[in-house]
């Protein structure tokens, strides 16, 4: 398909014998290549590197020692730490799943060719991915307020009493994670409703001709098919979660009593607040290897039914 | 709230300090040597000449402060440029840390918490100049507290003491008088529970406002005691006096005499709101009221803290801040020369609690008649009197590097004691054991 370009000459085809033509240098390439190879050595490479290596590392007065995996190891007792894995943890099996779910519910209305101002739905469910920071988490701090806030409020008129949403440990982690849900679903429900809009007008004519009703077309023909945008949110979602820091720093602090605590909050309070750079590099090659595992697996459990 | 950092910032930032840290081998902190340089001027520098260009960070008050001050010092000596810039605070200590670790990119002069120089002085050893022979003089003219926050080990100083703030009560004079209670009979932190309990049974008004995220009052209520996190570099978090204190907090919160809000705004707004009747702050807060809430004209008095005994102490600091000059300035003995200049004056501190309110850590300031004088806003009380007795009694405490470990710590001790009703002494306990693995300390005994 390449081989109808004009510029410069075609692209090989594949049968030729790949490497004779491949190696030969072309000055050209690397200029346009170089600043941005240069730039991705020196702005990622190189400090993904240099990172891995002050993972084992420590400092003491100004001096850095060599201290092998001691890092790694003070993670396994360090109870901040376990709580932020066990706080992700929570969040990756209540929200993602509850927030993907509602994704695709409002995928499938937003579809509905009966639906008028599409448009401007489609506008208004995404909006709050696009949203400040500091205009989100001013809003939650109001609706979420213990004395006055709206929901409090709403709460007392039907005679439910007040609830310290962002003072307790247990309701700040629902305020987190209804916070995440209002922020990420409008996101993930485009995704899903662009992988709806994929699949052809023929295949629900095909269902409803097979007599299949307005759920087992669902179920049975589109989500089936939709399977490969699922797992790209549900894989984006679980990174996102991962490195979970906006929402939780700016509503809570990852507080109280370290309830809404992640491990990039963690790492922020570790290497910026107690300066102990050697320990913080190490959260985060955790986080990356956590992150690269996660995927794989789900990768592989979503992924097993397509290659049948 | 304005600007906090986002992910992906604090990442990319991370990365970078990790990648210029090795790029600069074991030197960091920017000095290039193993100890902080000198200065080097002659020791009394009154009589050197200065010139060229220095660049000041600071925020909020202390910024417009300096503002002022700095076209005074440029008339003075001619051929100098003092340029302030105003970093804001909710980024100022990303900035300072990134610079101090990265060995660039700091002005010639920084603002830094005086509880927050131990931090910056044990990790960066290297990352300031050692002012000791130009301001180790200066010691006893500075508040005692705020001196050993800016001295390293061996007694070096590394900064001069600004500002600080002496704690005392501020109460709701219609509160109090609604319920029938006489601030006055405040002696002990006992008394404090008691009067709450009955304002809150009159007003229907809780006691304090804290903030679920912190560690609210607890090192307030450390240092009354004469304790900080660490005692002789051990681990003291469990100590009888923390015991006392966090008991003392767990009793405010099951009696339910606090209000919860989130941070400083929070903290603003409540108050404004009438939420609690009493506030257990510092001098600065002073600046606050009369500035945020104008319309509570005449309602706040101001009382010395409760006592853990009645004859015990009845302060304690809170914040304040220091002057430093960071090892990379090209212009160190401009920058020392305008530090001497604003905080080793008598007029230049009284000018600024005047106009900043900011309360001087410089006692000959301390004796000035603006301290003495009624004010207005408290009703006709010499309200800053009573923080100028108290000042000279603010027990000095230890503070190191690991200050912000233990403060991390600390607070989800005091949270889960506070929020999930937790044993304060196993709490503490749990604490102290943590703090030790995580800074290879050893527990006082």
């Amino acid at each position: 398909m390449a081989a109808h370009t004009t510029y410069d000459r075609p692209v090989a085809p594949a049968r030729a014998p790949a490497g004779a033509r491949r190696r030969r240098r072309r000055p050209t390439a690397w200029i346009f290549a170089g600043p941005a190879a240069a730039l991705f050595a020196l702005f990622f490479a190189y400090p993904l590197g240099a990172s891995l290596l002050q993972s084992f590392t420590t400092e003491d007065a100004g001096a850095t020692h060599w201290v092998g995996l001691d890092q790694y190891r003070r993670m396994i007792h360090d109870p901040a730490f376990l709580e932020s894995l066990f706080n992700t943890g929570i969040i990756l099996a209540v929200q993602v799943p509850v927030m993907i779910g509602l994704a695709l519910v409002l995928a499938v209305l937003l579809n509905q060719s009966w639906l008028r101002f599409r448009g401007t739905w489609r506008a208004v469910y995404f909006l709050p991915a696009v949203t400040t920071l500091v205009a989100y988490a001013v809003v939650f701090q109001v609706l979420l307020k213990t004395d006055g806030g709206l929901v409090n409020q709403i709460l007392g008129a039907i005679g439910i009493g007040q609830v310290d949403w962002l003072n307790s440990p247990t309701w700040a982690r629902v305020s987190l994670i209804a916070s995440l849900t209002w922020r990420w679903t409008g996101y993930n429900a485009v995704i899903l409703l662009a992988g709806l809009q994929s699949i052809g007008k023929e295949q629900y004519e095909a269902a409803a001709i097979d007599g299949a009703t307005t759920l087992s077309t669902y179920t049975r023909v589109i989500l089936p098919q939709l399977r490969p945008v699922v797992l790209f949110c549900v894989i984006t979602s679980t990174i996102g979660t991962l490195q979970l820091f906006d929402e939780n720093y700016v509503l809570t602090r990852g507080g109280p009593d370290d309830a809404t605590l992640t491990p990039v909050v963690y790492l922020y309070k570790v290497g910026f607040q107690q300066l102990d750079f050697g320990y913080a590099a190490a959260i985060a090659w955790v986080v990356v290897a956590l992150i690269a595992a996660i995927s794989a697996l789900q990768y592989v459990a979503f992924g097993r039914e397509r290659r049948r | 709230m304005s600007t906090r950092p986002t992910r992906r910032v604090v990442l990319a930032t991370g990365l970078a300090t990790a990648a210029s840290s090795l790029v600069s081998g074991c030197a960091m902190g920017g000095a290039g040597g193993k100890d902080a340089r000198d200065i080097g001027g002659r020791k009394d520098d009154e009589g050197g000449k200065v010139s060229g260009k220095i660049t000041v960070w600071s925020w909020d008050v202390a910024a417009k402060a300096m503002k002022r001050f700095a076209r005074t010092f440029e008339k003075r000596h001619p051929g100098t440029t003092v340029d302030v810039v105003d970093i804001g605070y909710d980024n100022a200590y990303d900035k300072i840390t990134v610079g101090l670790r990265g060995g660039s990119g700091l002005a010639d002069v920084l603002t830094v918490e005086g509880s927050h120089m131990p931090r910056y002085i044990g990790n960066f050893p290297s990352g300031f100049y050692d002012l000791t022979s130009l301001g180790g003089r200066y010691g006893g003219d500075f508040d005692r507290a705020a001196w050993r926050t800016v001295t390293g080990k061996d007694g070096a100083v590394f900064a001069l003491p600004w500002d600080i703030g002496p704690c005392a009560l501020y109460y709701r004079t219609d509160h109090f008088r609604a319920a029938g209670v006489d601030p006055k009979s405040l002696l002990t932190w006992d008394d404090y529970v008691d009067v709450g309990v009955r304002i809150k049974k009159a007003t229907g008004r809780k006691l304090l406002i804290m903030d679920s995220t912190d560690a609210g009052i607890l090192p307030m209520l450390l240092q009354q005691q004469g304790q900080s996190y660490f005692k002789g570099g051990r681990v003291a978090v469990d100590t009888p006096e923390a015991v006392k204190a966090l008991t003392l907090m767990k009793t405010l919160h099951d009696k339910g005499l606090v209000d919860y809000e989130k941070g400083w705004d929070g903290l603003v707004t409540g108050t404004k709101e009438g939420k609690a009747t009493t506030t257990p702050t510092a001098a600065w807060w002073t600046g606050t009221l009369s500035d945020e809430m104008p319309e509570l004209r005449g309602r706040f008095g101001v009382v010395p803290l409760p006592g853990f005994t009645a004859d015990g102490i009845r302060t304690s600091n809170i914040g304040g801040s220091t002057l430093c000059v960071p090892g990379q300035s090209k212009n160190p003995r401009l920058a020392w020369a305008f530090i001497q200049f604003l905080l080793t004056g008598k007029a230049n501190q009284v000018s600024m609690l005047k106009r900043e309110g900011l309360f001087p850590a410089y006692l000959p300031a301390l004796d000035d008649p603006y301290l003495s004088a009624e004010q207005e806003y408290f009703g006709g009380q010499a309200a800053l009197d009573v923080f100028a007795r108290l000042a000279r009694n603010i027990p000095p405490v230890e503070n190191n590097k690991d200050d912000a470990k233990a403060t991390d710590i600390m607070i989800s001790a005091v949270t889960g004691v506070m929020l999930r009703g937790k044993d304060p002494r196993s709490a503490l306990n749990s604490a102290a054991r943590q703090l030790a693995t995580a800074t290879g300390r050893e527990r006082v005994k």
